[in-house]
């Protein structure tokens, strides 16, 4: 039978596969392959130009003999944590709150949403003024009399990285609301009609309807942010600079500065593959279960 | 068909040499130079490049104290395509001399006598196994103290001869209700103040022993927790505002009157001239206070890489000989606002600042005195000074311990041996 299959359906089944190789080919190189050679040069002594010996885990070890980067992990979970779930949380609260069909959504959706437009850098250097006490907020009230209110996080080595999240969570919530918003919208008016109907309050109606009918949503605000949360690189150098005294410090600015900076290659690449190997230990199980389940669902 | 062959063989053979019959052979630069000056002096070069008939064409790239310079350079090398010249800062061009990738300069060293007319401590950072590879154009002095003349004048200070005095004329001015030091929370710039106080409190031999040589004695010596100790001292003495300050905007807080001192290399010059105020007049520069006079150094070179075209490595030698020619620096350094690197050129153009830079440079050099500065490269590799970085930066924004502090520069200097 197979052989007889005409000439037109054997391009057809080719086509999608012909389409995607190159892009597939190119995947492959630029990322996987590369993720490779990243991994052959941590073992590697590499320090100024990458060098093909073999030195077991010895840069891993020096890596986290590096107090540095010790407070560059610590502050890529509280970075993230606090990230996530400030973005999702208050993102999931706008989207709700203007999905009560209220009068001039479109010009408040597009208020919210339009930090988005703005690049790390912009967000970065417009939030290190806000927050200068001698320029920013603690200036302005002091010049309005409250002479002894004092908000210098950003000079404060434990504080400065929550100057981080607030800039991020700025950044990304009408991004994480625009989502959400999206996802309700999706959601057919006569299940809550229904809930109406039997009587339920709602905040009820929301909490055990609503939201759990989200998860596509949530799935996609959360992987994006991550990887937002993972790569705020430009945020760090515009807003701090890693600054004070390395208190922002990220495995990604630890990363950028061991290698080009510091001529320690071998080290720059293993503190990357710790990034990607913290990454995939996250996200990894994570689409697994979401992604298993919509597809036993469905 | 054999006709469009041969038209086509034609163009392209015929082309390259018909280009390089009409335009100057064109020698790429690579350098991080991107502010007015810099800009200005770089074209001091170049147009004495011209003159030799090559044509400089720049690639600047600036940015991240010079780490996206070097990342391009790496890319470049590592795709076998590398700029013809290169600027190199502190230990940058010994690596990739080591990598054997820079062109040999001996003939020109040789034939000109070029290694007579500079410093002897410059040599060690222009050659690899007896191989000169780099040119240098310049030498910025680091341990430099800028002060506003009549914010000193209203405080009633003089300048001050030892770091106690420096720091006690700093509590006058903050008795008088302006910010004492002019600086930031940025770690290179509370390392200038740092390796400042090493040197000056505890002379030139403990600072090459410290600094240069990293002797864990010395590392982990009293002498050392006496310096941290020291700058301790500074932590009340800036403003509130000092989150990410960029130097030169420091630099101008002295310059308006809002700030009494910054201590700088002599790059923060330019912002006071570009305001029109006079050394000596409107402000005044004198080296960081000690009993044990000493110069720090910085600076500029600029390397070739092994490019196989007879063409640009004539360009190479152009670049090389302009670099060294004592009219170029000259009138190089009177833009840039630090001193020629050779010893023969006059200074008498130059401003008072300058000259003292040239006359102590002599001095120090004499005695022995005279080393490279640690925050901007020339005194140990990166993956070291950047430990003294961590170290210092941290200590200086948090209320860590000198003994504490001294543990951690030990073990982090250790851990990048």
């Amino acid at each position: 039978m197979s052989r007889s299959t005409p000439l037109s359906n054997r391009i057809e089944n080719w086509l999608p596969r012909l389409v995607l190789a190159p892009s597939l080919l190119v995947v492959l190189v630029a990322v996987y392959l590369f993720i490779c050679w990243t991994g052959w040069i941590s073992l590697s002594s590499s320090m100024i130009v990458p060098k093909y010996d073999f030195v077991g885990l010895n840069q891993y070890v020096r890596l986290w003999s590096t107090p540095r980067w010790h407070t560059a992990v610590f502050n890529l979970f509280v970075f993230s944590t606090l990230f996530l779930a400030l973005t999702t949380g208050l993102g999931l609260l706008m989207a709700i709150l203007l999905d009560q069909k209220i009068r001039v959504e479109g010009t408040l959706r597009a208020i919210f949403l339009y930090p988005m437009a703005l690049s790390f850098i912009v967000t970065g250097t417009a939030w290190k003024w806000i927050l200068n006490p001698a320029l920013g907020v603690q200036k302005v009230v002091n010049d309005l009399g409250w002479t002894s209110f004092v908000f210098d996080w950003i000079a404060q080595p434990t504080f400065a990285i929550y100057c981080v999240v607030i800039a991020a969570v700025w950044q990304s919530t009408g991004f994480a609301m625009a989502i959400f918003l999206a996802g309700l919208r999706g959601i057919d008016n006569s299940v809550i009609k229904a809930a109406q109907i039997e009587g339920a309050s709602l905040p009820r109606i929301y909490r055990t309807i609503v939201v759990p009918m989200l998860r596509p949503a949530f799935l996609s605000v959360i992987v994006l942010l991550s990887y937002i949360a993972i790569k705020s690189f430009d945020l760090i150098l515009a807003l701090t600079n890693t600054g004070p005294g390395s208190a922002t410090e990220m495995p990604s600015t630890f990363m950028y500065s061991a290698t080009f900076r510091r001529d320690q290659m071998g080290v720059g690449a293993a503190s990357a593959m710790m990034m990607l190997m913290t990454v995939a230990a996250i996200i990894v199980p994570y689409l697994y279960s979401e992604l298993k389940e919509s597809r036993d669902g469905h | 068909m054999t006709k469009l062959k041969r038209m086509l063989l034609a163009a392209a053979l015929g082309l390259p040499f018909a280009g390089q019959a009409m335009a100057q052979t064109k020698i790429e630069g690579l350098h991080v130079w991107t502010s007015a000056s810099e800009v200005g002096a770089l074209k001091v070069i170049t147009d004495k490049l011209k003159t030799m008939g090559f044509e400089w064409q720049d690639s600047a790239v600036g940015g991240a104290n010079g780490a996206n310079a070097q990342q391009a350079l790496r890319t470049r090398v590592a795709a076998g395509n590398p700029p013809a010249v290169m600027q190199f800062l502190g230990f940058e061009g010994l690596g990739w001399a080591k990598e054997g990738v820079l062109r040999s300069l001996n003939d020109l060293y040789a034939k000109n006598n070029w290694k007579a007319a500079l410093p002897p401590v410059m040599l060690q950072f222009l050659q690899q196994d007896d191989a000169f590879f780099s040119t240098p154009i310049n030498m910025h002095r680091q341990n430099w103290v800028w002060a506003n003349k009549s914010v000193f004048d209203k405080a009633g200070i003089a300048i001050p001869t030892s770091w106690d005095e420096l720091i006690a004329s700093a509590e006058k001015l903050k008795a008088i209700g302006v910010t004492p030091i002019a600086m930031s929370d940025e770690s290179w710039q509370i390392e200038e103040l740092f390796e400042s106080m090493l040197i000056d409190v505890n002379g030139p031999d403990f600072y090459k022993k410290a600094a240069i040589d990293l002797d864990e004695t010395a590392l982990s010596s009293p002498e050392m927790i006496k310096t941290f100790e020291l700058l301790g001292k500074v932590r009340g003495l800036h403003d509130a505002g000092f989150t990410g300050r960029d130097w030169a905007a420091a630099t101008n807080l002295v310059a308006n009157g809002q700030a009494g001192m910054q201590i700088m290399g002599d790059w923060a010059k330019g912002e006071f001239l570009a305001k029109g105020m006079k050394p000596g007049v409107d402000f005044l520069c004198f080296p960081t206070p000690t009993a044990t006079p000493n110069y720090k150094f910085v600076f500029d070179t600029f390397g070739g890489f092994k490019i196989k075209n007879a063409d640009i490595e004539k360009g190479q030698d152009a670049v090389a000989e302009a670099i060294m020619d004592p009219e170029v620096q000259k009138k190089f350094n009177l833009i840039k606002g630090s001193i020629p690197a050779r010893l023969d050129v006059a200074m008498d153009d130059f401003d008072d600042c300058a000259k003292r830079s040239f006359s102590d440079r002599v001095a120090a050099i004499k005695n022995n005195a005279i080393y490279g500065s640690l925050t901007d490269g020339f005194a140990v590799e990166p993956r070291f000074s950047g430990v003294f970085q961590d170290v210092v930066g941290k200590f200086f924004v948090t209320d860590m311990s000198a003994e504490d502090a001294v543990k951690s520069l030990v073990d982090g200097i250790n851990n990048a041996r």
